[in-house]
This record gives C-alpha cells, sequence and structure tokens, in this order.
C-alpha cells in the first residue's frame, strides 16, 4: 500500500504539497537487532580488561660504586635460601631462623625500636621470584624503604648451612 | 522492549569507547601479589617479561618501536623473547629510540630469582635506575 502511495504522489505536479499520510501502526521486529547488540555487548565485555595491575616502584642507586657507610647495628640481613626459609641476622651475627608469617611483624617491630634500620635482601639464585616481591613487598608494608638487595654468597650459604646443621 | 534496547546499546557503546584490548602474551606469566597500589602507567611501557622457565622477552607498547628494534616480522608481536646478553643492547636502542620509555619487570612467580637478579643487574648497568614490578593486588588484609 506504501508504493501505491507513492505512485499516486508522483502522478501530481510538483509543488503541490504532499498530503499528510495516514500514520500506520509500523512494527519493527527488532529482535536481530537486540541480538547483534548484545553479542557485540559480550564481545567487549569479555575483551576488555578494567583494570591496570599494580606495580611495585624500586629505584636502584646509579652504577657508581657509592659505599654507604652503615653503623652494624643498624644493618639487618635477611638471607633466603632456594627452598624459601629465612634467616635473619643483625650486623655480623649468627643468622636465626624466623618463619615466613612471622616475618612482617618482627620487622614492624625492629623498625619501631630502631628507624634507621636498613636491610639487606640476600636471596638465593636457586629461589623464587616469588619470593623476592613477598619480601619487599613486606619491607615496603613495614615502611622500610631503604633496602638493598645483594648476591647470596657461597659465604651466606655456609652461614645458614651451619645454622641449620 | 525499547527500554531494554536502550541500556544495551548504552552498555555497548560504554564498552566500546572504554575498551583497551588485553595484550596478547607470547608467555603467560603468573603475577606475584604486593600490597602496592600504584598503577602501571597507560603508555610509554617496557615490559621486560620474566617466564617461568627463565626465558626472557622484551616487550614494547608502541608499533613503530617494535618494528625499529626487533623488525617487522615482529612488529605485530607484543613481546619477542631475546637472549639475556643482547637484552642490554635492546634497551638502550629503545631508550635512546623513546627516551620517556618506563621500564616495567613483569615475572612470573615461579619464575627462579637468579634471573631476575641478572636482568636487575642489567638494568643498572644501562642506567635504568628506576623500574617497576608488576604484580597483582594482594587480597590478604595485612595492611
Amino acid at each position: 500500500m506504501a508504493g501505491g502511495d507513492v505512485a499516486e504522489h508522483k502522478s501530481h505536479t510538483k509543488g503541490k504539497k504532499r498530503k499528510k499520510g495516514r500514520r500506520l501502526g509500523i512494527r519493527i521486529d527488532m529482535t536481530p537487532l537486540v541480538d547483534v547488540a548484545f553479542l557485540l555487548l559480550t564481545f567487549f565485555m569479555f575483551t576488555t580488561s578494567m583494570s591496570r595491575p599494580q606495580t611495585m616502584e624500586i629505584n636502584l642507586p646509579p652504577d657508581k660504586e657509592v659505599k654507604v657507610e652503615v653503623a652494624e647495628s643498624n644493618l639487618m640481613t635477611l638471607r633466603v635460601t632456594d627452598k624459601g626459609d629465612i634467616f635473619w641476622s643483625m650486623g655480623i651475627e649468627s643468622p636465626k631462623r624466623i618463619e615466613h608469617k612471622d616475618l612482617l611483624s618482627f620487622l614492624r617491630e625492629r623498625v619501631a625500636s630502631n628507624p634507621k634500620l636498613i636491610v639487606v635482601l640476600k636471596i638465593d639464585r636457586a629461589g623464587k621470584y616469588d619470593m623476592m616481591v613477598n619480601l619487599i613487598d613486606e619491607l615496603n608494608v613495614a615502611q622500610i624503604t631503604r633496602f638493598s638487595l645483594a648476591p647470596m654468597l657461597d659465604k651466606d650459604k655456609e652461614l645458614v648451612a651451619n645454622v641449620k646443621a | 522492549m525499547t527500554p531494554l534496547v536502550d541500556v544495551a546499546f548504552l552498555l555497548l557503546t560504554f564498552f566500546m569507547l572504554t575498551t583497551q584490548f588485553k595484550p596478547t602474551e607470547e608467555v603467560t606469566i603468573e603475577l606475584p601479589s604486593s600490597h602496592s597500589e600504584f598503577k602501571l602507567p597507560e603508555s610509554d611501557v617496557m615490559t621486560v617479561n620474566i617466564a617461568k622457565d627463565g626465558r626472557i622477552f622484551l616487550g614494547l607498547d608502541s608499533q613503530l618501536l617494535r618494528r625499529r628494534l626487533f623488525g617487522k616480522e615482529n612488529e605485530l608481536k607484543a613481546s619477542v623473547q631475546v637472549k639475556q646478553d643482547e637484552l642490554a643492547n635492546y634497551l638502550i636502542q629503545a631508550r635512546t629510540a623513546n627516551p620517556k620509555l618506563r621500564t616495567v619487570i613483569k615475572g612470573d612467580k615461579e619464575a627462579e630469582y637468579g634471573v631476575a637478579e641478572d636482568v636487575m643487574n642489567i638494568l643498572q648497568k644501562v642506567q635504568i635506575t628506576r623500574f617497576n614490578l608488576v604484580t597483582d593486588l594482594s587480597r590478604s588484609a595485612t595492611q
């Protein structure tokens, strides 16, 4: 019927005002449209990555061999074996073992009694990366912002092995 | 029906505009968790990926830079495997091409610490003294 209307209209002379057609009850089937919309919606919902990952910032000293003199009483060494056992020692004392779950409260306690505390982390090369991140995280939580990472030497391994034995 | 379609399209446009496609990864890396709340910067990021088996992948977020560094055949890869002794060279090249690059280390939980130590030594050698470690937000409430 719409086609008929158009044909009729064309036959009229130009310039004549178009007669307002009777409004027809048009129903468009929207289901396919909604289907596509939801399909795209789900696609974008699944592919989007909302949260950017967290990062920990680390500042290394410049490469120059700067020697920092630290009083022995302020220096705590944390040695971590390849198995993930943690040993702590102040200065040149012999290392003592500590459980991972007690470490945080221990660090808090230590830093409260000595705010100038500096921690040296010595992690075995065969240890886990996770361990390092956890330890650094715990130092951050305990608000020990000055720490250094040092390689675990054979001497350190011996020290730890002696304690274990 | 119409309100439903309205809402659907609203959400659709929202997701289309805000979406940032998950970067395709050459290796899956399981992140360690931490309490740090720094967010990863959005652009100008150079990622040093350390896979579980100790392989190192260098990733750059700009395609242009990837083409310059790794050649045309690798420009669509998010990260390219590099050998440890080549890493320093690549890092220097990337830094000279774009001095604003921020370096990020993304290590697998299970990766050996030794590799991470080597990577950090290399970073220090090429004067990248400031970098970030990518972690997941830890769920435990030790804070």
